[in-house]
């Protein structure tokens, strides 16, 4: 008897190789295209979808004679997803949405889909690994590190590890792509999408305007202000700006502002420049654990942005509730909302949500 | 898979008969004429199509010329509500009365009446599905142009009272239109005694190919043409005739009306054996529409606890094809609009499941299906939905 296993779908080169390659292996594959959020608002009656991506993926299924089921998890990515991401720029930050999707919608909605079909078996076409170590299954990073997505993946609830299957995690994107040829997958000249899938033109302003209202803080004037209170501008709204930013300041007299901080309440964007980036702690919530949790004191490696250095850092803290590190040498830009992510060498230990960073030693906090 | 795949779809489409496939096969190749044309092969082509039109006239007990063809359901509907609706504009009748349980193809057609300057009237129905009959006829007027309702729900199977429907509408002077898609082989009727100006036939629910339908229009009835350009069907529908399909309608028609007494308790017997299968193993199911007269061939059941989109992907993975509310271009299930008109609580209306018996059930593939359906929905049970 063929195991079963449901891939994730979205229509992308990735996940197309992924369902490939486990037919090959001799897996029963069943392909899923989550519809996450409704297209073409601007037809009458929202006619949900005739997405090309779902079509690609029915196309590749079809190809490789496998069944294709399209499930709307509308509802549920909305309230778990895109109200946050929303609800995150109001607030000054600046989130990962793909994180949550990834941690709520793919790894814990899509299992339930799964069990009802009796898969035994989750498989995506992320750059990851898997790997058996002495307390159970851990994921490691990609091995192509211009690809690896990892970062985006340490939310996702533990007990998935022992079904989960990332076929392409091996692979170079090219590798990828020729697998892709090599199966005659009409995707495999697909570009790559890098923009979030419910922003389409890559500007997040318009989907907050549509979603927040019209006097919403975080798209109302504001002042531009410096880290010792003086006024140097005036923004459109805090929400057009991220930690590190450069784009949308005032010139500057010698060298160029930087965003340092966005302060909600009052509307402020502090700047400062490009050394008042620099942060040595950080901290985050929202935390979840993939490996057996560090000791206090335990040095580990840390990233704080996709695709940002990783950086030895002591963990101060680290339970099922929050994670302080501080780091061996400063990094810049580290926005609250995006992801604390904890390794040890490849494997990842788990992550949190950023809530702060600073400067200088962390106190110690009370486990 | 050791069985064979079971259908239980007849209301989304059926196989084409091979008897009607037969009929239409020479009008593709050897006697492919335009029915325009003046010489011999269109004459035979025209001749073709008018005896077709008359075979279906005189399955529903109409003259001939109060057939026009169609390409499918959705353009009948479309032409009747808006061609009647457009062409009254003229004499001051400017609103439209329709159900809020009605095929996208009418209300779709309702909504761009009211986007034309119409107005757009809906009737409430019961919980069971029935269009109540004294909001109907509460708002027949001298506004009214033209009413629609569908006979036979093609979500439910619950079946209109169209005969006092349409006395209510004509009482007021309105036109009266039916979308007798899924009625049509199931429900006895004469368009000699049911007054009915407008309705709407499929083929490819009957056995005949997808792509072609008709739309019988009363004499004297005049409707604003969809599509313009030639005189084809006396200038109702330009655009050359699709003889092969037409041919094929026509047999399919007569097929069924001949078969109906018969496919019709043959269907309902099965029908009633899957529900009695069901209800024995899960007696909390609900079947939606259970207390209206219901066509043979529907049933749609909720079994509480379970989700139809999980449902019917489970489903299909052992070879039962059944379907959801209402498929949407993606192939995801949505919730139905029918089920939330017969304010049927959200819970349970996510989980409704359409089965649609035809010509390919039988005792056997019903209670198969059942046994698999149970099966599945008490393992649902047991699992943490989303």
């Amino acid at each position: 008897m063929r195991e079963r296993v449901v891939v994730a779908m979205s229509g992308g080169v990735d996940s197309s190789v992924a369902a490939a390659v486990l037919l090959e292996q001799g897996y029963d594959v069943v392909g899923i295209t989550m519809k996450l959020h409704e297209d073409g608002a601007d037809v009458p009656d929202k006619p949900c979808c005739s997405l090309d991506a779902t079509s690609d993926a029915r196309r590749v299924c079809e190809q490789l004679g496998v069944p294709h089921y399209v499930l709307n998890l509308v509802d549920v990515f909305t309230r778990d997803v895109f109200d946050d991401f929303v609800s995150e720029y109001a607030a000054g930050r600046t989130p990962i949405p793909c994180v949550r999707c990834n941690t709520f919608t793919k790894f814990r909605d899509l299992v339930v889909k799964a069990d009802a079909i009796d898969a035994r078996w989750i498989a995506t076409g992320h750059y990851g690994r898997l790997m058996d170590a002495s307390h159970g299954r851990v994921l490691l990073r990609g091995r192509d590190p211009l690809k690896d997505q990892s970062y985006f993946l340490w939310g996702m609830p533990k007990p998935v590890l022992s079904r989960l299957l990332l076929p392409v995690g091996d692979w170079t994107k090219e590798e990828t792509r020729a697998a892709a040829r090599r199966f005659g997958l009409r995707t495999a000249n697909k570009p790559e999408s890098m923009d979030i899938c419910f922003v389409p033109h890559g500007d997040h302003i318009e989907v907050l305007r549509e979603h927040l209202p019209a006097d919403a803080a975080a798209l109302s004037p504001g002042h531009i202000v410096t880290e010792d209170g003086r006024v140097i501008g005036e923004h459109p709204g805090f929400a057009r700006f991220t930690i590190g930013q450069r784009k949308g300041l005032p010139g500057g007299v010698s060298e160029p502002w930087f965003v340092t901080e966005i302060r909600a309440e009052t509307r402020e964007v502090v700047v400062g420049p490009r050394s008042a980036l620099s942060r040595n702690t950080v901290g985050a919530h929202q935390v979840n654990w993939l490996a057996p949790v560090p000791e206090v004191g335990a040095i580990v490696q840390v990233q704080v942005r996709h695709r940002g250095a990783c950086v030895p850092s002591t963990v101060m803290r680290a339970d099922a509730h929050g994670i302080d590190v501080v780091l061996s040498a400063s990094v810049q830009g580290v926005a609250p909302g995006q992801s604390l992510v904890l390794y040890d060498g490849d494997i990842v230990l788990g992550g949190g949500v950023i809530t702060r960073a600073g400067r200088g030693a962390l106190p110690v906090l009370a486990a | 898979m050791s069985h064979p795949p079971v259908y239980l779809d007849h209301a989304a489409t059926t196989p084409v008969r091979e008897e009607v496939l037969e009929a239409m096969l020479p009008w593709f190749s050897a006697r492919f004429g335009n029915p325009s044309s003046v010489h011999r092969l269109g004459r035979e082509a025209r001749v073709a199509l008018d005896e077709a039109r008359e075979r279906i006239a005189a399955t529903l007990g109409a003259q001939h010329d109060e057939v026009c063809f169609t390409s499918c359901g959705t353009e009948g509907d479309n032409f009747a509500v808006l061609g009647a609706w457009r062409a009254a504009r003229a004499s001051g009748r400017s609103a439209v009365l329709s159900t809020p349980i009605e095929h996208k193809a009418v209300l779709a057609a309702c909504h761009q009446v009211a986007r034309e300057g119409g107005t757009e009237r809906l009737v409430a129905v019961t919980r069971d599905g029935l269009v109540d009959a004294d909001d109907f006829s509460a708002q027949c007027d001298a506004q009214l142009a033209v009413a629609s309702v569908m006979w036979v729900n093609n979500e439910i199977g619950v079946v209109q009272d169209i005969p006092a429907l349409t006395a209510h509408a004509k009482a007021c002077g309105a036109l009266m239109h039916t979308d007798a898609v899924q009625a049509f082989g199931k429900i006895d009727f004469d368009m000699r005694t049911l007054h009915v100006d407008l309705l709407t036939i499929s083929g490819h629910k009957i056995g005949a190919p997808k792509g072609i339908g008709a739309l019988f229009i009363r004499r004297g009835v005049m409707l604003e043409p969809l599509m313009l350009g030639g005189s084809q069907d006396r200038g109702r529908r330009a655009g050359t005739e699709n003889v092969p399909y037409a041919v094929g309608l026509a047999l399919a028609c007569e097929l069924a009306v001949r078969e109906r007494e018969t496919e019709g308790a043959h269907l309902l017997a099965l029908r009633d054996r899957l529900e009695a299968r069901v209800r024995e193993a899960l007696p909390d199911v609900v079947i939606h529409g259970a207390g209206a007269p219901r066509a043979p061939h529907v049933t749609n059941l909720s079994i509480p606890g379970t989700d139809a989109e999980t449902l019917l992907m489970a489903l299909d993975l052992r070879g039962i094809q059944a379907s959801g509310g209402s498929a949407c271009q993606s192939g995801s299930v949505g919730m139905s609009h029918v089920l939330q008109a017969m304010r049927v609580a959200p819970d349970i209306a996510s989980g409704a499941l359409r089965l649609s018996l035809g010509c390919m059930s039988n005792a056997a593939n019903v209670d198969r299906a059942a046994d698999v359906l149970i099966t599945l929905a008490r393992k649902a049970r047991g699992l943490a939905t989303v």
